[in-house]
């Protein structure tokens, strides 16, 4: 892109070919009203207030400086008393009929509109006319509209089409009665991602959270890192009096470029709700009851130390947290494995799909994965495997439409379920595969790749090891491709355009879902999908990156803390006794080398058998997240003792002996990695409720009281620790963090200088090449070569069982997601129902139709829930979201398949 | 079949419809037509001759009925042409139904034409002095047929085209040709095409614009209606030129004939090879499809009338980009008018020399209005530019009726301005109009009297301007509205003075601030009347009067006795019989009694009562 220069009111500017004038003065400091032009959305020009006097080539013209690109040699003035004028005259024309009641306005003191007036000293008009008068639009819980504020700027609409690709709201009728609304006047049916209300430039779009509780400028905002799902935006929290009024969002922090959820914007009602447990608890006589931190911390330190020297540490089983920071979770560990003596500790996520960890950290050391989530925005391709973005990260749905929309990006969907991504692109195909088959597929792409000659071969087998062998096993177990269209269901034009597409040169996003990682068959999906990506990368001009989605707002950063059995933190082996002794130095103890093996029991399935006696849980509710939410039930009522930290009194909370209040993450400071891997740094936004401490803080009073003590006086100084410690965090410190606004960001793939794992580099002295940071030191870096591993591992099969028909599919929710949102009373009342997704065939043969209430059945449990007839999920099957707590669908879920009977209930 | 002293002319056109022999009676079905009963009497033609046995072949007599497009002068509706061998045709005016057997009896079978129902004299020289270039074929031809287009010399000029012309080649001449855009910019078609076809793209779009919203205007309709091929064969001829790869042709809704007409036309100019895939065996291809827009008056601008195609809201967009780098779909597009298309088929038969001769030094070619209001000839008239005001309102429109005397003209629609009398003799061309504070528009041109308010009349094209604003702007959006506001309050006798100054602030911030021509130009009618008769405001504000006695909230009720004609209509209609009078006295109405109810007004025909 080629400079151009010009001048704005005499000071010479210089802009990119293609600015517009508007954010040419803009990033110059230099003002013009405007309240149509966002530079987020398309371009508008509907406001008419962007007015300045343009010379250009001799010719001195009035331009709309949001419409008019900047020009070599053109000279704005900004400032003449003819814009002025004209400008004033507009303005004046928006209030002629604007009720101007700012006292009742929660808009008011952050209003364009009132800005824009106040900067014109714009007294009363020349129009004496009727204010409009309408009634307020209030049909959901989340937001209200305002048409008599509205000045039509078309944000709004823009947003929700463009940002969040659903486009329920539109103009209607023609001039002075012109208003936006929604098709045929009906409620609100949309994403309720907020957007509207974000763009706004007046009250007319308005936060019902909020509502009357605090003036703007009451407020204080502080940003952080939201804290439900795995994309990592940053919100920003306005508090009063130590309160959370509402969240709001910044367009230049972050990654999420002021985009939210549903959840991000309006789910923080649990941060001050009621039901937060404030004081810790203790099981006396059967029934938990309030008592001092110091009485709490005694008992659980007697109890483990007891349970320990009897048992040994191996005995104590803990489990860490998705929602907990980084440096929480690392100080857990570290907790559990030298206080303690226990390598029994895991997490959900690890326990959900065992194999993930280390094919993730496969897929980095080889430059799989190697871009952070808002690279997608630069992508010309995207593969959603089994990624059901709209639901699971809406804001990846968010930039996965910037990229549509501004590189043309063509977009290849493949899932089991027929999921809605509402978008523009050009092209899209869809693969919907029969369950189970995804490994197949992913394979025919790459050997249709091969066999159509769209990547070079030659190079493929120079660059990589163990190609050719790879390869002919591949070849003789191909069924060829007519077979393949059969099994999958897809047909065979849809699958060969796919491989050309993601043989294409350009930048190929893949994001690799929940369907694949958490399906029994995970692992050779994804080593699949791995062949996939190195064949391109190998042998194509331009690099495939993988994203791998992780449920919560730090699945990714718990495993890196090596929160789980197998790793200490930073994926090293612990069965390596070198690995043991690094940590074993720089902890200053002895470790326990009794450790567990792969494909061996779980810490739910160790406690079920008696050999766990003690579980300490941190942040987390096992009984409902779990997939065999029996199983882990059953664990914690034989458990002889059990600790669990948490905000909230949850199932699992309340099957324990102490619970620990806990602060939620806008209490607390520290870090979260997202399913990008880009580390980001959290915000004490108000003091923690009640008399809750971080989760930090406990387990250092714990390790006081059981004799070990940590000195750490802040997370600032575990985070430190983790630099030091941690391989793939090293050098994480907040010095080298590179402050970006007010957030700490760094990510994994920064500097991937190192054969051995990933190490972390400042920002300073690079510079953003494609997809990666890149130093001077990056052309001394040789990839490691990819080795083609054949899978010997079976894909587990759908066994079909007439008792019960259906095959049970679970995935994400947009709406809720654990605890938190349960918490929420607004996301509650918006979406109170769990519903059990039927394909619209089954319901008609099992006469279910829309809205009946349906028994669902499995070998190990039932639930009644309302049903959804539809055509996303396919036949044979039935959908349930996990991420309604009070429909606890794990309960009816086994490690495989599950199979399901639905019958209609009253 | 447009009858009249040419009577050679009239023959050959007479035996080409007539297919040699037996006799020809064409009835006018446009949309004015069918209005005025067309149908019914085409129906009725068809029946009588059936059953006189006149349509089978016995002997010599063949009679046929025939459908024609618009005839222009639609005051005189139903227009019928009868026409019997080797006799020159006949024109019949303003046939209902129940004189149709008359007609056969008389004139087909006995051969005496029914005198006292033939077109007066008037209806002659309504047409002997235009110059029909573009609607000659209308009403002379069935528009339903491409083999009289053909026969007429149609579809020549695309042969031509595509055979002897390269793109380049049919850009300049129309350029020379001087034609410029007729849907109301003026803008030189010429130029538009070149900077279309210079753009690099995989697709490329020619539209042409047929929604046609200014009230009182029809030209376009009816040369949709009545010459269909005309218009197709130049939306080739511009497809061509600038490489398109489709076309669109977006007419209202409201137009129902003018579709089906088209729809007919298109199909088939593709079974003769006009259209379609590989056109004339030249290897260019073009397919035209026909989008029907939904009657908002601003899916004429162009960017509004993209979006409309694309499915979206047509609301206009800002330029930079212009159309022709990246309209419809993003792809560089070109639209044109209607009648501009009409006009393109005239160039390249009769050449580039020749037409720009007709019209004057920037404005070439004939301008086809749509004439209405209070003069005596309303339809579409076809002049050259440059012809004078007083030329068309007098010598073809026949003048004022009942006496009345000239007061303006407003031309361009409701985005026009009213020129005065003393404009009378001024040429009209693009510039000129400009200049007076009009526009040449879409070319409505509605003829006022010494009865119409002035004031009232900047209020009803205001207010159509305000309600078919899109809503995106609000100089448009509220600024029209509040004129409007203002211009109430003024014909309600509530105006200040102060007033007038801030209407023309108003029109110059709304016309400067404006994203579209809709808003740009909607104050000109207040800027006009505002300029030209400024003494009917001030008497409207200072006198609360209104010197027409249009605005019913400032009648006094009381009756002129100058114009009173003693006929006592008033008084036998006045409900509370406030008035009094007689045959030999002026009417006097009783202030006391009166409630006000306007219909002594309503009632009276002499403007005596004020």
């Amino acid at each position: 892109m080629s400079d151009i220069n010009l001048k704005i009111d005499g000071k010479n500017v210089t802009a990119t070919k293609g600015t517009n004038i508007f954010m040419a003065a803009k990033n110059n400091g230099i003002y013009i009203p405007g309240l149509c032009y966002h530079p987020k959305l398309t371009q508008y020009g509907g406001c008419r207030l962007c007015m300045v006097e343009v010379t250009e080539r001799g010719r001195t013209r009035h331009r709309f400086s949001c419409a008019q690109p900047v020009s070599e040699g053109m000279s704005v003035k900004t400032k003449t008393s003819e814009v002025d004028k004209y400008t004033k005259s507009v303005v004046e024309y928006l209030l002629a009929h604007h009720p101007l009641d700012c006292p009742t306005c929660d808009k008011s003191g952050e209003c364009g509109l009132q800005d824009i007036t106040h900067d014109l000293k714009l007294s009363a008009g020349r129009f004496k006319t009727v204010r409009l008068d309408a009634p307020m639009k209030r049909d959901n819980p989340l937001l209200e509209y305002n048409t008599n504020r509205c000045i039509l700027c078309g944000r709004c609409v823009k947003v929700c089409k463009e940002v969040e690709g659903v486009g329920a709201i539109d103009y209607q009728n023609r001039g002075i009665k012109t208003v936006i609304g929604t098709a045929f006047d009906k409620p609100l049916d949309c994403t309720f991602c907020g957007g509207c209300v974000s763009v706004c430039p007046t009250g007319s779009w308005q936060d019902r959270t909020l509502k009357f509780r605090a003036r703007p400028w009451e407020l204080k905002k502080t940003s952080t890192i939201c804290t439900y799902c795995a994309v990592g935006c940053t919100v920003v929290v306005n508090t009063k009096k130590n309160e959370v009024m509402r969240i709001t969002s910044d367009d230049d922090l972050g990654i999420n470029e002021g985009n939210l959820c549903v959840k991000g914007k309006f789910g923080h009602e649990f941060i001050n709700s009621s039901r937060r447990v404030k004081t810790p608890l203790m099981r006396k006589s059967g029934v938990l009851r309030p008592v001092t931190w110091e009485e709490a911390l005694n008992h659980v330190s007697k109890r483990f130390t007891e349970i320990a020297s009897e048992h040994g540490g191996k005995a104590i089983g803990g489990i860490g947290s998705e929602k907990c920071t980084n440096e929480d979770n690392y100080l857990f560990q570290k907790f559990c494995r030298t206080v303690l003596g226990t390598n029994n500790i895991d997490n959900i996520s690890n326990i959900k799909s065992p194999s993930l960890n280390r094919l993730v950290n496969e897929s980095v050391e080889y430059e799989i994965a190697a871009a952070s989530v808002e690279e997608i925005e630069k992508a010309d391709t995207l593969f959603f495997v089994g990624a059901d973005v709209a639901e699971a990260h809406p804001v990846i749905g968010s930039m996965t439409r910037k990229a549509i929309l501004a590189n043309n990006a063509k977009l290849i969907v493949a899932n089991a379920r027929n999921i809605e991504f509402n978008n523009s692109a050009k092209k899209e195909i869809r693969m919907q595969y029969s369950i189970g088959t995804q490994t197949q597929l992913i394979n025919t792409l790459s050997i249709l790749i091969l066999n159509g000659e769209l990547v070079n071969y030659k190079k493929v087998e120079t660059s990589t090891e163990n190609f050719k062998e790879w390869y002919s096993s591949l070849k003789k177990s191909d069924m060829g491709i007519r077979k393949v269209s059969t099994l999958t269901n897809v047909s065979e034009e849809v699958i060969k355009s796919a491989a050309e597409l993601l043989a294409k040169p350009g930048k190929c996003y893949i994001i690799c879902g929940k369907d694949i990682e958490e399906d029994p068959s995970a692992e050779n999906a994804i080593r699949a999908l791995m062949d996939l990506c190195a064949l391109i990368n190998a042998g194509g001009s331009d690099k495939v990156s993988l994203v791998f989605s992780r449920a919560n707002n730090n699945s990714q950063g718990v495993n890196d803390m090596g929160v789980v059995p197998d790793f200490l933190p930073g994926y090293l082996d612990i069965n390596d006794p070198a690995n043991r002794k690094k940590f074993e130095d720089s902890w200053r103890v002895t470790l326990s080398d009794d450790v567990s093996m792969e494909d061996s029991d779980n810490v739910f399935d160790l406690a079920s058998k008696g050999k766990i006696k003690a579980l300490y849980v941190m942040g987390e509710n096992p009984i409902v997240s779990y997939q065999n939410g029996k199983k882990a039930k059953a664990a914690f009522k034989k458990a002889d003792f059990v600790v669990v930290q948490d905000s909230f009194l949850t199932e699992t909370a309340q099957l324990a002996d102490v619970v620990f209040p806990a602060s939620t993450y806008a209490e607390k400071e520290g870090t979260f990695t997202n399913m990008g891997m880009t580390v980001q740094g959290l915000n004490k936004v108000i003091e923690p409720v009640g008399e809750s401490r971080p989760d930090w803080q406990i387990v250092c009073e714990l390790a006081k009281k059981m004799g070990h003590p940590f000195y750490y006086i802040s997370p600032k100084s575990i985070k430190d620790e983790i630099g030091k410690c941690v391989s793939i965090y090293e050098g994480i410190k907040n010095n080298n963090l590179k402050k970006d606004g007010s957030r700490w960001v760094a990510s994994v793939y920064d500097g991937n200088l190192e054969r051995d794992g990933f190490r972390w580099v400042s920002y300073d002295n690079l510079e953003r090449d494609g997809f990666r940071w890149v130093s001077s030191e990056y052309d001394k870096y040789e990839p490691l070569k990819y080795i083609f591993e054949i899978s010997k591992k079976r894909s587990p099969v759908i066994k079909k069982n007439r008792d019960y028909p259906f095959i049970l599919l679970t995935g994400y929710s947009l709406r809720h997601q654990g605890t938190y949102s349960r918490n929420s009373s607004s996301l509650v009342s918006l979406a109170s129902e769990c519903f059990i997704e039927i394909n619209a065939n089954n319901a008609r043969r099992t006469k279910i139709a829309d809205g009946d209430m349906v028994k669902i059945e499995s070998a190990q449990g039932k639930l009644k829930l309302k049903a959804k007839v539809t055509s996303r999920v396919p036949e044979g099957a039935v959908f349930v979201s996990e991420d309604y707590e009070w429909a606890p669908i794990n309960d009816l879920r086994v490690n495989e398949y599950t199979n399901v009977r639905i019958s209609k209930t009253r | 079949m447009v009858s009249g002293t040419k009577t050679k002319k009239t023959k050959t056109k007479a035996k080409s419809s007539g297919n040699g022999k037996g006799s020809v009676i064409s009835v006018c079905l446009g949309t004015g037509g069918i209005a005025a009963g067309g149908d019914k009497v085409f129906e009725k033609f068809q029946k009588v001759i059936k059953s006189k046995k006149l349509d089978t072949a016995t002997g010599k007599r063949v009679c046929k009925t025939a459908k024609t497009g618009c005839r222009s002068l639609c005051a005189r509706d139903v227009l019928v042409d009868v026409t019997v061998p080797g006799r020159q045709a006949l024109t019949y005016e303003r046939v209902t139904a129940d004189m149709v057997p008359q007609i056969v009896e008389e004139h087909l079978v006995n051969n005496t034409p029914v005198k006292k129902w033939l077109a007066k004299d008037s209806y002659h020289k309504f047409h002997e002095t235009q110059q029909r270039l573009i609607l000659g074929n209308c009403g002379a031809i069935d528009p339903e047929s491409i083999d009289e287009y053909v026969i007429k010399g149609g579809y020549k000029a695309l042969g031509k085209v595509l055979k002897k012309m390269t793109a380049k080649e049919v850009i300049s001449e129309v350029s020379k040709a001087g034609l410029r855009g007729r849907g109301g910019g003026g803008f030189e078609t010429g130029w538009k095409w070149d900077s279309c076809a210079r753009q690099d793209a995989d697709e490329k779009f020619i539209i042409c614009n047929g929604d046609e919203g200014d009230p009182g205007a029809f030209m376009d309709r009816s040369i949709m209606e009545g010459d269909p091929h005309a218009l197709l064969e130049g939306i080739v001829i511009g497809g061509y030129a600038i490489g398109a790869t489709k076309g669109y042709i977006y007419v209202r809704a409201e137009y129902p004939l003018a579709v089906e007409r088209l729809h007919i036309a298109i199909k088939q100019a593709k079974e003769r090879g006009f259209l379609g895939e590989n056109i004339l065996r030249s290897g260019y291809s073009l397919d035209i499809v026909i989008k029907e827009g939904a009657g908002a008056f601003v899916c004429g601008e162009s960017t509004a009338l993209q979006f409309s195609i694309e499915g979206k809201r047509g609301m206009p967009r800002t330029r930079p980009p212009q159309s022709v780098e990246a309209g419809l779909w993003d792809k560089p597009t070109c639209l044109n008018n209607v009648e501009t298309f009409a006009n393109v088929p005239v160039i390249i038969n009769r050449g580039a020399k020749w037409y720009s001769k007709i019209g004057t030094t920037k404005s070439k070619g004939t301008k086809i209005f749509a004439l209405t209001g209070n003069v005596k000839n309303t339809g579409l008239i076809e002049v050259p530019m440059g012809i004078t005001i007083r030329e068309i309102v007098f010598d073809i429109g026949g003048g004022i009726p009942k006496k009345k005397k000239f007061k303006a003209v407003q031309i361009g629609g409701p985005s026009g301005g009213c020129l005065p009398e003393s404009y009378l003799d001024k040429p009209i061309d693009f510039e000129s109009l400009l200049e007076a504070g009009a526009m040449m528009g879409s070319g409505s041109l509605v003829v006022v009297d010494e009865t119409t308010c002035m004031v009232d009349m900047a209020r009803f094209f205001l207010d159509f301007c305000a309600k078919e604003s899109c809503g995106k702007c609000p100089p448009c959006r509220v600024g029209t509205t509040l004129m409007l506001e203002i211009l109430i309050r003024i014909t309600q006798g509530e105006g200040k003075e102060e007033d007038m100054d801030v209407l023309e602030k108003m029109s110059d911030e709304i016309n400067t601030m404006s994203l579209c021509g809709l808003g740009q130009s909607a104050p000109n009618p207040v800027v006009s009347t505002l300029r030209y008769f400024r003494d009917e405001y001030i008497a409207h504000i200072r006198d609360k009067d209104c010197p027409t006695a249009t605005c019913v909230a400032l009648h006094k009720y009381t009756v002129i006795p100058d114009k009173c004609t003693k006929c006592t209509l008033c008084i036998r209609n006045c409900p509370v019989d406030a008035i009094s009078g007689s045959k030999e006295e002026v009417a006097f109405i009783d202030k006391e009694k009166c409630i006000e109810c306007n219909l002594c007004y309503e009632k009276c025909n002499f403007m005596a009562i004020k």
